[in-house]
């Protein structure tokens, strides 16, 4: 008699592709994980060997992604510059979170004119466009490793301060925050002993989601020439040495950076989407770069 | 649960749909809706589902008020989005609707949208100004309405919307508000109008009343039913007994998806009066009456008792009302209510 | 009866009160512009930049000491770091931003010749962006979970991924050096002294291509998420219980509800449309602001980095400022009184 109920439209088809996306996406994160861990160490080779006979080599069996323009092995270059750029953005992503985690739990615990003028400070900063503001520090720092990941740092905090403030605005208002503070406890007691842990999980998110984020402007900084040094195998500085092949028309050098750069970002991006979803149940999963 | 009896369903969308309704004024008994062990319940997660309508039943002649009444949650919202087609995508439905011989619960989306929505059946929603987009004004949504339903073409349309405004009373200086300027018994108009626009046999009213005061609902019953007057049957789905009483020439009760009686206006709001437990207690529950609640909560949809869904909350249950019991004489009950008296002992028997 | 506001006519534009909004907008820039700017000059402070070695170049290693104190106290470097600042401010509001290092001309002038064509490629790629988005994005909200939606999606994401630079390059790979069809940079033809309409309509279709779809993928997603969510709510049960065509339902409806959050944070993508514009630029030598700040950070040119900061922060206010009349005139709940 099943069959005597007419169906509506199909709800079960986006879950089961969503568990696939999340599940492509922890297996390329686990490779890019291992790959930037262990092929260093264990491939005893040099992404610097420079070898003129084999220059500018199309894609093959040899070299799957090709060699550039003094023969080194493209796809170890990408692993390499794929290490660089991972580490940049981690530290980056890093140094922001806790910058934009205090700065959003000391506006929000303080209250008053101090959470104001933090906040509109904070939106002043935000007035500046990230890359800018990045190229003016690395300008007036000089380029080098320490530069781009203070510019990604100082310009990326700003969402997590707004995140952490609003979240331990919400979580103030909770009946055990009340308790601890009628139970005699400073302000600051709570917003350390309660708060913070409780904000924790967002903070994290917002810190995941802003390694792609990292990376992305770090390669678009080495790309200008304002960020890692040229032989520094970066995502962004493969690219950037890769403008001379390009424009003879070979293109693999500049193909393969980018993909490093695309396929990591959509994998932390689907995993975070899946996090996010459990963190926040409501709001759909959203790449936000 | 009892699964729907084997029905017309295959057999009525088999059957060659009309291209356009009977026009003229069709005979007074011949029904214009035709409700036959509607079912609708939701997919949820699991294998779970929720029965939300089960088994519905009933006639709607031309000329008729049908006032389906319930506490809310009782799946009569529901039934209302199944015959316009309006269900969200887990629903699955069973049974069938008839109206002007096209069964609206296996139409496809283009024929609903473009020759029953408006044009067949007009809905009167629940919170009419929500139902405005709000960003639009009376007038462009009015205009675009007649536009699309009647074909009529640009000088003429501004006149056409007016005359609409003007058929269920919405002020002409109004036209121009957007529908978040608009108060309550104004909205119910606007909605009002765009509802009859299309000339529908029949009219799908929502709670139409929800959120007006007292005044307001009378006024705004009285209009439904004077748009309907004899061309037209109108289905009144509420929750509030004394707009029903006002102007249904029929009354259906609801109770957790199914209707447990089906009679007519006199009998139920007069002598005998309701027949069915619930539908006793709920009519005994208005501050005219005796003013007393029905002890006990309306069970969830997802999780109905095993039997009889009222029997939880029932004087009289017996062994009987571990099974479902059928619609049988316009009551769907083991026990039905033969007078008047039972029902101070049945609140006796509640108290104790 | 309760009524809110009293309504404009429809077609009458309020503009007394999008008046006071730019009104009070432009104050509130003030503050904005003071702190950026003392932000610069305070990070430049901090920084083990020396601008008395920027400004003599090379000369500056053979210079004797005493030359260079006096080209210090020229320069008015020995002062502090806030009279320094409110120099260059008091300076700035009469015209005179100093004079650019690199490009060896008065940096009003070098921003002069170089604003009209950065924004007419962001413009260009802006709009484009806007209405390929919308269209997009109606497509894939329309039916979310259906193959047009996933296939829509996935571009989108993908496309939000890649660095502008990178797309940048392999359409100037493609489009120039495989298929031939379009110039890989520049203002006008090399050897081409003149600039005509047509030539640099051929130069800036790629890079403007490029911008728009570096922009696309965030109006898409917004866009598509917009009508979806509007398809689920009451208004659009409303069209659709009234008869309307599902044309009208989604465009007339769906569209026009989903179209406003869109619009709220159209502002918020003045900023992205700049860095994104920073790399299409560079990538496609094309003469605007941006190029010219690249060049300006690779030589530490500090007179022209402050006045490029302190401008990208004027054109987001006004990214906002423009977001917000529009979603005021959009949304008849919304008024003027952020």
């Amino acid at each position: 008699m099943a069959d005597l109920w007419r169906r509506g439209g199909a709800g079960a088809v986006r879950r089961s592709t969503r568990a696939w996306r999340v599940r492509t996406s922890a297996v390329i994160m686990a490779a890019v994980v291992l790959a930037v861990l262990l092929v260093p160490p264990l491939a005893q080779l040099d992404e610097q060997a420079v070898d003129l006979s084999a220059k500018l080599l199309p894609p093959s069996l040899a070299h799957p992604f090709g060699t550039d323009d003094v023969g080194r092995d493209l796809l170890l270059r990408c692993v390499y510059g794929l290490r660089v750029s991972l580490l940049v953005g981690l530290v980056a992503a890093l140094v922001a979170t806790v910058i934009g985690t205090a700065v959003g739990a000391c506006a929000a615990a303080s209250g008053g004119w101090v959470d104001r003028v933090v906040m509109r400070l904070v939106d002043i900063f935000a007035s500046v466009p990230h890359l800018l503001l990045g190229i003016f520090i690395v300008a007036m720092f000089q380029p080098g490793v320490w530069p781009v990941v203070i510019s990604v740092a100082l310009t990326h905090w700003l969402s997590t301060a707004r995140i952490v403030r609003a979240e331990v605005l919400s979580l103030r208002s909770r009946p055990y925050v009340d308790a601890a503070v009628s139970g005699g406890a400073s302000r600051w007691r709570v917003t350390v002993r309660h708060l913070v842990p409780g904000v924790l999980p967002q903070a994290g998110l917002a810190a995941v989601l802003m390694v792609p984020h990292a990376i992305w402007h770090e390669s678009a900084l080495s790309f200008l020439g304002l960020g890692l040094p040229t032989h520094q195998a970066s995502l962004g500085t493969l690219v950037q040495s890769a403008r001379g092949s390009l424009l003879a028309g070979d293109w693999w050098p500049t193909l393969f950076p980018g993909l490093f750069i695309i396929v990591p970002t959509l994998a932390i991006a689907g995993l975070a989407g899946a996090w996010r979803e459990r963190l926040n149940p409501r709001r759909r999963s959203e790449l936000t770069l | 649960m009892t699964p729907p009896k084997h029905l017309t369903s295959e057999s009525v969308s088999g059957a060659p749909v009309p291209d356009e309704p009977v026009s003229g004024a069709p005979v007074p008994d011949e029904p214009v809706l035709s409700v036959r062990d509607l079912s609708v319940r939701f997919r949820m997660r699991g294998q779970r589902y929720i029965a939300a309508v089960t088994g519905a039943h009933f006639d709607l002649a031309v000329g008729q008020c049908l006032a389906l009444v319930g506490e809310s949650g009782c799946g009569k919202s529901v039934l209302a989005s199944a015959l316009l087609g309006l269900l969200p995508g887990n629903a699955e439905t069973a049974g069938s609707a008839l109206l002007d011989g096209l069964d609206l619960l296996t139409a496809d989306e283009a024929t609903l949208a473009r020759t029953v929505r408006g044009r067949r059946v007009g809905l009167v929603p629940q919170s009419p100004a929500a139902h405005l987009t709000p960003v639009r004004t009376v007038r462009s949504q009015l205009e675009e309405t007649v536009r699309e339903l009647t074909g009529t073409r640009k000088p003429a349309v501004r006149q056409a919307a007016e005359a609409a405004a003007e058929r269920a009373a919405f002020p002409a200086d109004h036209l121009d508000r957007y529908p978040h300027e608009l108060s309550g018994g104004l909205a119910q108009r606007a909605a009002t109008a765009l509802a009859l626009i299309g000339d529908a046999p029949l009219l799908l009213a929502d709670e139409p009343t929800t959120g007006l005061d007292r005044d307001l609902v009378e006024r705004t019953v009285d209009e439904l039913k004077r748009h309907t007057g004899d061309h037209r049957a109108l289905l009144m789905i509420t929750h509030d007994l004394a707009a029903a009483e006002r102007i249904a020439d029929q009354v259906a009760v609801m109770y957790a998806g199914r209707i447990v009686e089906l009679s007519s206006a006199e009998a139920f709001f007069g002598e005998p009066g309701p027949r069915h437990p619930y539908a006793r207690g709920l009519l005994n529950a208005l501050p005219e009456r005796e003013f007393t609640p029905i002890p006990g909560m309306p069970p969830e949809l997802g999780a109905l008792p095993e039997g009889c869904a009222f029997a939880p909350r029932c004087a009289y249950t017996t062994s009987a009302c571990a099974h479902i019991p059928p619609l049988n004489a316009s009551v769907a009950c083991h026990h039905p209510v033969l007078d008047a008296a039972p029902a101070a002992a049945a609140q006796e028997a509640t108290r104790a | 009866m309760t009524f809110g506001k009293t309504a404009p006519a429809p077609g009458r534009i309020p503009w007394g009160p999008m008046a006071r909004m730019t009104g009070r907008r432009a104050l509130f820039a003030v503050p904005v512009l003071l702190v950026v700017t003392f932000g610069a000059f305070a990070i430049a402070a901090a920084s083990p930049f020396d601008p008395v070695k920027a400004y003599a170049g090379t000369a500056g290693l053979t210079a004797s000491q005493e030359n260079l104190d006096q080209l210090r106290a020229n320069l008015g470097v020995d002062q502090p770091l806030v009279s320094r600042w409110w120099q260059w401010l008091t300076h700035a509001l009469s015209g005179d931003l100093g004079d650019s290092s690199v490009m060896r001309q008065p940096v009003t002038q070098v921003i002069g010749e170089r604003l009209g064509w950065s924004v007419l490629l962001a413009a260009v790629a802006f709009v484009v962006a806007v209405l390929l988005g919308t269209a997009l994005g109606v497509l894939a909200g329309r039916r979310t979970g259906g193959w047009c939606d996933r296939a829509i999606s996935s571009l989108a994401y993908t496309l939000q991924a890649a660095p502008p630079f990178w797309l940048g390059l392999l359409a100037v790979w493609l489009f120039a050096l495989k298929l031939g069809v379009l110039p890989a940079g520049g203002l006008t033809d090399t050897g081409s002294t003149e600039v005509t309409a047509g030539q640099v309509l051929s130069h800036l279709a790629l890079p403007a291509a490029v911008l728009a779809a570096s922009q696309l993928p965030w109006f898409v997603l917004y866009v598509r998420q917009g009508v979806a969510d509007a398809l689920d709510e009451d208004p659009v049960r409303g069209a659709r219980a009234r008869g309307l065509a599902p044309r009208t339902v989604l465009l007339g409806h769906a569209l026009r509800s989903g179209m406003l959050p869109v619009l709220t944070l159209i502002g918020s993508r003045v900023p992205e449309l700049i860095t994104g514009a920073l790399l299409v630029e560079t990538v496609f030598s094309w003469p605007g602001i941006a190029a010219a700040t690249v060049e300006a950070a690779t030589a530490v040119d500090f007179p022209l980095l402050a006045a490029l900061t302190a401008l990208a922060t004027v054109a987001v206010l006004l990214g906002n400022l423009i977001a917000d009349l529009l979603y005021g005139l959009a949304d008849p709940r919304v008024g003027f009184d952020g």
